[in-house]
């Protein structure tokens, strides 16, 4: 897909890849595997920019085709460059940071007040907390009592320009996130089985309070040149990176 | 006219308890009988305007319909990004009520007045506008935004400069609102608070054609081209930028459909230079009676030279 469509933001999208899976696997539930089935859970990918990993587990739910996915990021394709909200299984347009988790807040607070058991699960950057926007949700989430709302901070450490601690201090984002009145768990977001166990724990506490998970992830996670390698936040691959990438992935 | 608001939310809530009024922790009395009748159909957010808009569209995703009101220096300026791709770029319905347009807060300062609001949202597809003149308009147009099932943005100026039609009016979106039958060869064409002052210098000038313009966006363009063709020349008022507000939307559609002369008159792309209340800052701004007449004198003598 980032080959075909020559794309940028692969990085991005190597960090989520495990939080993904382990979302749409265990916890995310979509009624007759309806995408849009009014009863089902909300998954919000604040950060768009790594759309390429919610694609490719659409294209495994297939929500989505190989023919879809295959002019990602080209001429004339549905598939834009960041989550876009028209295509079906992708419930916000994001990418223009700080928006999603707003919209996520909001959907969790009409489930809320419907009665509705259906949960909100956002995933938002460690860069995309720089916006000031972000603080308002966590704000209006925790008074409310969003208790069904689950804010995933991927926490790769990197954004566009450098590292996030050399770019704007976000000091310790688990207790930031505790002091606005959330269940916080930190876990490493590679993990599958640790990312299932901890999320089982933050959505099974009887408390009335919005949860988070500090996900800690690489960014470009899986292949050895892209790992902390911020360049792959814009660069494209050309045929030789695309086979060394594939055969590092399929020998892991 | 805030009477008029204030009982249109009342009804909305009444006739949709899906209907959720959201406030930026502005509104005080406003909301004094909606609160009371319908507690759990509001939510003041905070002063938090960005996540505000957020969650509208959320709430709005989730089958609600959600009314967001601040004043219109922050919704929708301060939260225009919000409003153009958490709410506009799916056609959602929560509508917007920017409140104290123009030079209602003059004495504040620039912080809460607003003239630019129409020039911004205008550009922003899928959204209607609204610039309602009195409390009939006011309360037309509130019943008009519950029907259309997209967003709305309702521009509310000056509330307190009397009643502009004699009674209720029936009012389909879009439409220009005629004041008066005068076969005039001059038109004046006028929003929001303006309306009230192009009345008040129609006789003056040749029995100038009035008409109100309620809906900035989508307009009735065969509408506005009728009333250009039995012009010779028109003026268009507003408390707004006149770059990109009500004139450019009259001289747009004449330029292409049927060109005449069109003076604008609105705030001349500048910020307010002093403190001063609403009249102080009209007067500042040349949208007191006296320099509109003046300004509409010299420009008719300028152009039949």
């Amino acid at each position: 897909m980032a080959y075909a469509g020559s794309a940028v933001h692969i990085g991005c999208a190597f960090s989520i890849v495990e939080i993904l899976c382990v979302l749409y696997n265990n916890f995310l539930r979509f009624p007759e595997n309806d995408c849009e089935h009014e009863n089902r859970d909300y998954l919000i990918l604040s950060k768009g920019h790594g759309v390429m990993a919610q694609y490719a587990c659409m294209r495994y739910l297939d929500w989505l085709s190989q023919d879809e996915l295959d002019v990602y990021f080209s001429n004339g394709s549905q598939l834009k460059g960041l989550s876009d909200s028209r295509v079906k299984g992708l419930e916000v347009t994001s990418g223009s940071l700080g928006h999603g988790l707003s919209v996520g807040v909001g959907m969790a607070f009409g489930a809320s007040l419907s009665g509705s058991d259906q949960k909100t699960f956002v995933i938002v950057g460690d860069g995309e907390i720089n916006e000031g926007s972000v603080w308002e949700a966590l704000l209006f989430a925790s008074h409310h009592q969003l208790k069904n709302l689950l804010v995933i901070v991927d926490a790769n450490g990197y954004q566009a320009m450098g590292k996030t601690d050399e770019v704007i201090g976000l000091g310790n984002i688990e207790s930031k996130f505790e002091s606005f009145g959330f269940d916080v768990q930190t876990v490493d977001g590679h993990s599958e089985a640790s990312l299932q166990e901890t999320i089982e724990q933050l959505l099974s506490l009887p408390t009335a309070k919005p949860k988070a998970l500090i996900a800690n992830t690489v960014k470009g996670k899986g292949v050895s040149f892209m790992e902390n390698n911020n360049v792959w936040h814009y660069s494209r691959l050309n045929s030789e990176t695309l086979k060394q990438a594939l055969a590092e992935i399929d020998g892991a | 006219m805030r009477d008029a608001l204030s009982n249109s939310l009342v009804n909305i809530a009444a006739n949709n308890s899906k209907a959720i009024l959201l406030t930026g922790d502005h509104g005080y009395a406003l909301f004094d009988s909606f609160r009371k009748s319908y507690p759990k159909q509001y939510v003041n957010a905070g002063i938090a305007e960005q996540n505000m808009v957020g969650v509208a569209a959320g709430l709005a995703r989730t089958g609600y319909r959600p009314i967001v009101y601040g004043l219109s220096a922050f919704v929708p300026i301060r939260v225009l990004e919000q409003i153009k791709l958490d709410v506009c770029h799916d056609n959602l319905p929560v509508i917007f009520l920017g409140d104290g347009a123009g030079f209602v807060y003059g004495t504040l300062g620039t912080s809460h007045q607003s003239t630019e609001d129409i020039a911004a949202t205008r550009a922003i597809p899928n959204l209607t506008i609204f610039s309602p003149c009195d409390r009939f308009e006011m309360s037309a147009v509130m019943r008009a935004a519950t029907e259309i099932g997209g967003p709305v943005y309702i521009r509310i100026g000056k509330c307190d400069l009397g009643d502009v039609h004699p009674q209720e009016i029936s009012y389909k979106t879009g439409d220009l609102i005629e004041l008066t039958q005068a076969d005039s060869d001059i038109t004046f064409f006028a929003t929001g608070s303006m309306v009230k002052s192009a009345q008040q210098l129609a006789q003056e000038f040749n029995n100038a054609n009035v008409v109100s313009v309620p809906t900035l966006k989508p307009i009735n363009t065969q509408q506005v081209v009728s009333l250009l063709k039995k012009s010779r020349v028109a003026v268009v008022f507003e408390e707004h930028n006149v770059n990109a507000g009500l004139g450019a939307v009259i001289c747009e559609i004449s330029a292409e459909l049927c060109p005449i002369r069109i003076l604008r008159i609105g705030v001349t792309d500048r910020f307010s230079e002093h403190c001063g209340d609403y009249g102080y800052l009209l007067h500042e701004h040349g949208l007191d009676l006296a320099t509109l007449r003046d300004k509409i004198r010299k420009y008719l003598q300028t152009i039949t030279l």
